[in-house]
């Protein structure tokens, strides 16, 4: 039987919209499969040893600017077993701020947040905020990745293998053409929110992922009833077409 | 000269608007701005006696027309921005439409609901003498970005005026730190119980606006409300001044204020706040409040804010904007003891925000009860919200991209009553289509 454990990081702070539909994603896509997912969570507040060493699936979500710094802090005391649960192939899905924080750093316009230093990216405040549906087209799981950006940060990502390029949306940076990070097991994006839900083939390439790594003679995941889902991630791509 | 004209040309283009059947609440000001830009200006010569002013994410077209209709109901001349066109050119329009065709206008008092991103622009032609500032809740993040942001703008605006008497939620943190700026004059209400099951809802504001630490509650309302203190830098919710106690919601709702008995025809909890504010902004202004009660008698709710429509059953409309207005929308759904079909509408236009990601902030799977008998989801994003139930394991039994077909379809059932949830641009269009079924007799007219 499978069980995954997810571990949601400073959910009391990075929490900015929805975040908590991805979690519920994960949970249902495993359990509507006769599979389970148990779902901790690690606070600020939380005083237990950071050991990830269980862990199949670590989620970072957004916040706002404020929330980003506090988080940058706490963090950084578990850089090393990040970085150490990425380069073992572990699942992590950063979000916006997440996903900034993943970075070399984060350039404000008064000051720096340090990142993680888990990809070799880093962000710089723009002018304008970058807010607006997104399509992208994903060689990663083979299709169309649809969602909502919200972002200050312009993040470059040097030689890293993107999300996906941009059908519509800004993406990373408003000028690169495309949008987010894919690393290891990593999937890093602006794409803040619900992005699972609408995205059940990313939902499910991740957690493929997660259960191979635990579970290397792993067939894949049975085909589910998804059509509401990809009549809802089709009704995006349609009304955005460019 | 110029005024003249502006006033003029305002008014004459409300009229070609209400020719065109258009309820012009802001093109008529936003015009005749244009030609003096200061007219603005002329509305404290006016008012004789204060200008209050009402802001905030959820209640505050409720609460400002409520405040407007109890000062008239005191015998006072008022001018209120009552469509809730909450900019400047809303405000030029109401005035506008006020005024005499000599360009005068002699009121009382003046309720003006403003929205928060335009409370430094307002504040510069307009000096209030009382604020209200009914909660900030996580609203429509793609157009004005994070709760900091609205925070600091309120705060510039709040600078701008001398002796400003505000009139804050004591139970919403966000709101307190507003009593703290230098030169304001604050006084709070508050609901000084625990009412409501506590539940672990988004508290998105439950951080320390002082020390950024994160907050202890005795007990919540909703969302950040309720009774909080920081364990870090000792803010806490302050003494309140117009207080609330022994609330009671149903049959009909009653509390006290300040020990004074209250029995009032509304629905929701969350009313007690817009009640409250108006109370205590009276107060504020050197109002008598013993018959509060009764000045309230005169106060018609506007379109969507539990309105009921009378057909076979009784359809209830309620319109939510965010995730704290949906929560307390369905919290008075299940209060309701009925067999009860619910539909939802969900849209993106500007108005609603174009990001419906917030519909998982929402606790929808508490629309499920033994007392839920059909539910229908419609509206533009109707595969969002039918997705979000689906991943509460909650079925839908209709998904129609038709709000009729959807009201319709519940009439048909034997449900004892039907509620209609939608959010902001789906209100005028499902009460138009609530209208025009029951001038049809109900729906039977296929």
């Amino acid at each position: 039987m499978i069980d995954l454990k997810i571990l949601h990081l400073y959910p009391d702070l990075l929490n900015l919209y929805g975040d908590r539909g991805n979690i519920a994603c994960l949970v249902k896509r495993l359990e509507w499969r006769g599979m389970s997912a148990k779902t901790e969570k690690y606070t600020c507040d939380d005083t237990k040893p950071f050991d990830l060493s269980d862990v199949d699936i670590v989620f970072i979500g957004g916040g706002s600017d404020r929330e980003q710094k506090i988080v940058c802090h706490r963090l950084l005391e578990h850089k090393k077993q990040l970085k150490e649960y990425v380069e073992d192939g572990g699942a992590l899905i950063a979000v916006c701020g997440g996903y900034q924080l993943l970075g070399k750093y984060y350039k404000l316009e008064d000051e720096t947040i340090e990142g993680l230093d888990i990809l070799d990216i880093y962000t710089e405040q723009g002018k304008k905020r970058l807010i607006g549906n997104v399509v992208l087209e994903s060689d990663m799981i083979g299709g169309k990745i649809v969602g909502f950006e919200n972002h200050g940060g312009r993040t470059h990502i040097g030689s890293h293998t993107p999300l996906g390029r941009v059908v519509y949306g800004f993406g990373n940076d408003d000028k690169s053409g495309y949008e987010g990070v894919a690393y290891k097991n990593v999937v890093a994006t602006y794409l803040h929110g619900p992005l699972l839900p609408k995205n059940p083939r990313l939902c499910d390439y991740v957690l493929t992922r997660a259960i191979k790594r635990r579970h290397p003679d792993f067939s894949g995941l049975e085909p589910i009833d998804d059509a509401l889902e990809i009549t809802a991630n089709e009704y995006i791509v349609n009304r955005f077409k460019p | 000269m110029r005024k003249l004209l502006a006033v003029w040309a305002g008014k004459m283009l409300t009229a070609a608007g209400r020719l065109a059947g258009k309820k012009s609440s802001s093109s008529p000001g936003e015009y005749a701005m244009r030609l003096y830009p200061d007219l603005a200006k002329e509305l404290k010569k006016c008012v004789k006696k204060g200008v209050i002013v009402t802001c905030g994410t959820n209640g505050k077209t409720t609460t400002n027309n409520l405040m407007c209709s109890a000062l008239e109901a005191k015998g006072y001349r008022v001018l209120c921005n009552r469509l809730g066109a909450n900019m400047l050119n809303g405000i030029v329009t109401a005035m506008i439409q006020e005024m005499n065709i000599f360009g005068r206008l002699s009121v009382d008092y003046a309720c003006l609901e403003i929205d928060e991103a335009y409370t430094p622009i307002v504040f510069d032609y307009i000096k209030p003498d009382v604020m209200i500032i009914t909660n900030l809740f996580r609203d429509q993040l793609d157009r004005y970005g994070e709760i900091d942001i609205t925070s600091d703008i309120i705060k510039r605006a709040v600078a701008k005026i001398g002796g400003l008497k505000l009139v804050l939620n004591g139970d919403d943190p966000l709101c307190v730190q507003f009593g703290r700026e230098k030169g304001v004059i604050p006084y709070y209400y508050g609901i000084s119980e625990k009412v409501l099951p506590q539940c672990d809802d988004t508290k998105e504001g439950r951080f320390c606006p002082v020390c950024g630490a994160e907050q202890v509650y005795n007990y919540y309302h909703y969302s950040q409300l309720g009774d909080y203190y920081c364990p870090s830098c000792g803010f806490r919710r302050p003494h309140i001044d117009f207080d609330v106690k022994n609330v009671k919601l149903s049959p009909l709702m009653e509390f006290t204020i300040n020990g004074k008995q209250m029995k009032v025809n509304y629905k929701g909890f969350y009313n007690i706040y817009n009640l409250i504010a108006v109370y205590g902004a009276l107060d504020v202004m050197g109002e008598g409040t013993d018959d509060f009660a009764g000045l309230l008698k005169a106060y018609k709710p506007q379109i969507g804010r539990m309105q009921e429509f009378s057909f076979n059953k009784p359809v209830i409309l309620s319109l939510s904007k965010n995730p704290a207005g949906f929560n307390q929308a369905i919290a008075t759904v299940n209060t309701d003891e009925r067999k009860k079909d619910v539909i939802v509408a969900i849209n993106d236009k500007a108005n609603d925000g174009r990001d419906v990601s917030w519909l998982w902030d929402v606790d929808f799977d508490k629309i499920k009860n033994d007392r839920l008998n059909m539910l229908v989801t419609t509206g533009i994003r109707v595969w969002d919200i039918s997705l979000r139930f689906k991943y509460e394991d909650i079925d839908v039994d209709l998904i129609t991209s038709s709000m009729r077909e959807a009201v319709k379809a519940c009439l048909k059932t034997d449900s004892e009553v039907c509620y209609v949830l939608v959010n902001y641009t789906a209100l005028y269009s499902t009460e138009a289509v609530l209208n025009s079924l029951l001038k049809n007799g109900g729906g039977n007219d296929d």
